[in-house]
């Protein structure tokens, strides 16, 4: 079972290696929206410098002490959608070169083969949530920039939850994207479902603004997207807890169970398409 | 009882959903070591079949037993057993051919120390050993295929089946590939089960054929006994000027079952052409009849057919540039939808 997996991790890491363009394109494209959306839009500057608007504008950044730190991490929800829209055209293009029906009339089991593919795209998203999240964390320290800064003490718990939380977006979004890859036979009908999907989920999210100021119809959804859940966890052991209802761990179980469905629904999908016919 | 065959199948069906009926009821069996050509038109039921006989399509009805191995019952232990040349190319082509074996030997669960040696040794004989370091889209038509050829043999599968593994290839790369088939079968003992619709690639190599059309098997035998059937082979003599006497002449010569004459060219039927040739040759010499051209004729596919069903063979003129497209239009077929 080992064997099979690392068989068809390489071959896919292989794949991935010869496009460089591919990588280059997938890991600049946050790190520009970081460098320049993030270091040219400063919410701040449009807040009058007196104590009182500085507070309101504290509270709608829900304690974060600058707008690029509360963008940095709702980066991370934007990141982990942005590098999973591709994660379903591996497989369908698989189908389509009949590499799928190759692997499939060996002994290795389906389980394996749904697996490898859900470990190697979810790694692909995982890398640039990584990067970004170290990138804007060493910006704090480069004069002349506006880097993520931390205001709270994170201890081994957050970090945990952190880590685990942007596993489980990471999961989640891949899961739901290799889903279509399992169900549809042609890249056209994938990427029109995932382009209808991908703006709607980013913004009902509280990844990029702050959701105070929409209807209150909108601040239900956006209390239950996944980003807003696993930004939620961020947000709250970077900045603090005043500002949120429930404690860091109730958002990560949600975003738990988000993952938890959507892999099952990945799996749904996988399991018919790599079933005999 | 099954394992005194390599393949064994009662009474196959497959219906498409909702009524497509690709398999009606076929049974055969193939003896281990031999090689068994499963012959048809497009569309006859060919891959179907193989697709039931290696795991990848549920039967509708009827039982397959491969390698001892029932394939509704224990589809894991088949596969394993057996390699697979599909129709269309499965390799990765951003991979290179060594890469691609690799894969495939990790997939049958083989360590990289276990399969190095055994994947050198294919790459070696199928002639791939210089292009084992390049990637697989720049190879020619003819690579892919002994590459395909290599990939389904990494594991050393006791059954061999091939999916009209020459189709798209020129007649010389088609040679070429039934060269390494026989290089092959001298190297390993294997048995295989090939679909074509090629009556020559069966002809020199089938050690029992099968024709099917329509999805139902219409003709069973050695390839002999099938030619047989369609009256064996058909040789022109083109002579300078035909008379009723060099008729009769070549009408004596042992073994020949009919001439036509049609003015200078006369259509000489036998069971095996080259057999008859020099007492043709003999029988020509008669005055004014000097021989202009002599050629045998293999009997076609397009005859057994006419033969056996009383109807053309459905895609009349079917050449090469055919081959190709119908081969690119399965890959959109499989592709597509
Ligand atoms: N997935 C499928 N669904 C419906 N019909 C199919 C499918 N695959 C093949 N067929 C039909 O079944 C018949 C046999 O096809 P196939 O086994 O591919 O023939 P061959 O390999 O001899 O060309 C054809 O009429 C074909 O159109
Ligand atoms: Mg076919």
């Amino acid at each position: 079972m080992y064997r099979e997996l690392a068989a068809l991790l390489r071959r896919e890491y292989l794949r991935w290696v010869r496009a460089p363009m591919w990588i280059v394109a997938g890991l600049m494209m946050p790190i520009l929206y970081l460098a320049l959306f993030g270091q040219a839009f400063d919410l701040g500057k449009l807040v009058p410098p007196n104590p009182q608007a500085q507070a309101g504008l504290s509270s709608a950044l829900l304690g974060a002490p600058d707008y690029f730190s509360y963008f940095a991490v709702g980066m991370v929800g934007m990141v982990a959608v942005t590098s999973s829209l591709f994660a379903g055209t591996g497989v369908i293009f698989d189908k389509q070169l009949g590499i799928l029906q190759r692997t499939i009339s060996t002994p290795a089991r389906r389980s394996v083969i749904f697996a490898s593919s859900l470990i190697f795209r979810g790694f692909l998203v995982v890398l640039p949530i990584f990067i970004v999240l170290g990138l804007a964390r060493l910006l704090a320290f480069i004069p002349g920039f506006t880097g993520l800064t931390v205001v709270e003490n994170v201890g081994p718990a957050g970090v945990l939850e952190i880590v685990v939380g942007i596993l489980a977006i990471s999961m989640a979004f891949t899961s739901l994207f290799l889903a279509f890859g399992f169900l549809f036979t042609r890249v056209e009908s994938y990427f029109g479902v995932v382009n209808l999907l991908n703006l709607p989920i980013l913004f009902t999210s509280n990844a990029l603004y702050p959701a105070g100021t929409s209807p209150l119809w909108l601040q239900h959804i956006t209390a239950y997207n996944p980003i807003s859940l696993a930004v939620n966890v961020m947000r709250e052991n970077f900045f603090g807890a005043s500002y949120y209802a429930y404690p860091a761990y109730v958002y990560l179980g949600g975003l738990l169970a988000w993952a938890a469905a959507l892999i099952l629904l990945a799996l749904a999908l996988g399991s018919r398409a790599l079933k005999t016919k | 009882m099954d394992s005194k065959h390599a393949i064994m199948v009662e009474d196959l069906v497959k219906t498409y959903p909702p009524d497509v009926h690709a398999v009606k009821g076929i049974s055969f069996q193939v003896p281990p070591g031999q090689i068994f050509g499963f012959l048809g038109p497009n569309g006859a039921g060919k891959t179907t079949t193989v697709s039931m006989l290696t795991t990848l399509l549920r039967p509708t009805k009827g039982r397959a037993v491969v390698g001892g191995i029932d394939v509704a019952e224990e589809p894991r232990r088949v596969r394993r057993a057996i390699g697979l040349v599909f129709q269309d190319s499965t390799a990765d082509g951003e991979l290179t051919g060594r890469e691609n074996m690799e894969v495939a030997a990790g997939l049958f669960g083989m360590s990289s120390a276990e399969c190095r040696g055994r994947i050198d040794e294919l790459l070696a004989s199928m002639d791939l050993k210089e292009a084992a370091g390049r990637r697989v889209k720049g190879y020619s038509g003819g690579m892919k295929r002994r590459l395909e050829l290599a990939v389904s043999l990494v594991h050393t599968p006791e059954v061999l089946f091939l999916d009209e593994p020459t189709i798209g290839l020129d007649p010389q790369g088609r040679a070429g590939f039934w060269r390494y088939i026989s290089q092959m079968r001298k190297e390993q003992e294997v048995t295989v089960f090939m679909t074509t619709h090629y009556l020559d690639e069966v002809e020199n190599l089938a050690d029992r054929v099968s024709i099917i059309d329509h999805g139902k098997i219409i003709a069973s035998g050695s390839n002999d006994a099938l030619k047989e059937r369609v009256g064996g082979d058909e040789i022109e003599v083109r002579v300078g000027k035909g008379t009723p006497v060099l008729t009769t002449a070549l009408s004596a010569v042992p073994t020949v079952r009919e001439v036509k004459r049609e003015g200078d060219l006369y259509r000489v039927k036998c069971p095996r052409g080259e057999a008859v040739l020099s007492s043709l040759v003999k029988a020509c010499d008669l005055p004014g009849a000097s021989i202009e051209g002599i050629r045998v004729l293999r009997p076609s596919l397009d005859r057994v057919f006419l033969e056996l069903t009383g109807k053309a063979y459905r895609e009349e003129g079917y050449d090469e540039g055919r081959a190709a497209a119908s081969s690119a239009f399965h890959r959109r077929r499989q592709g597509g939808g």
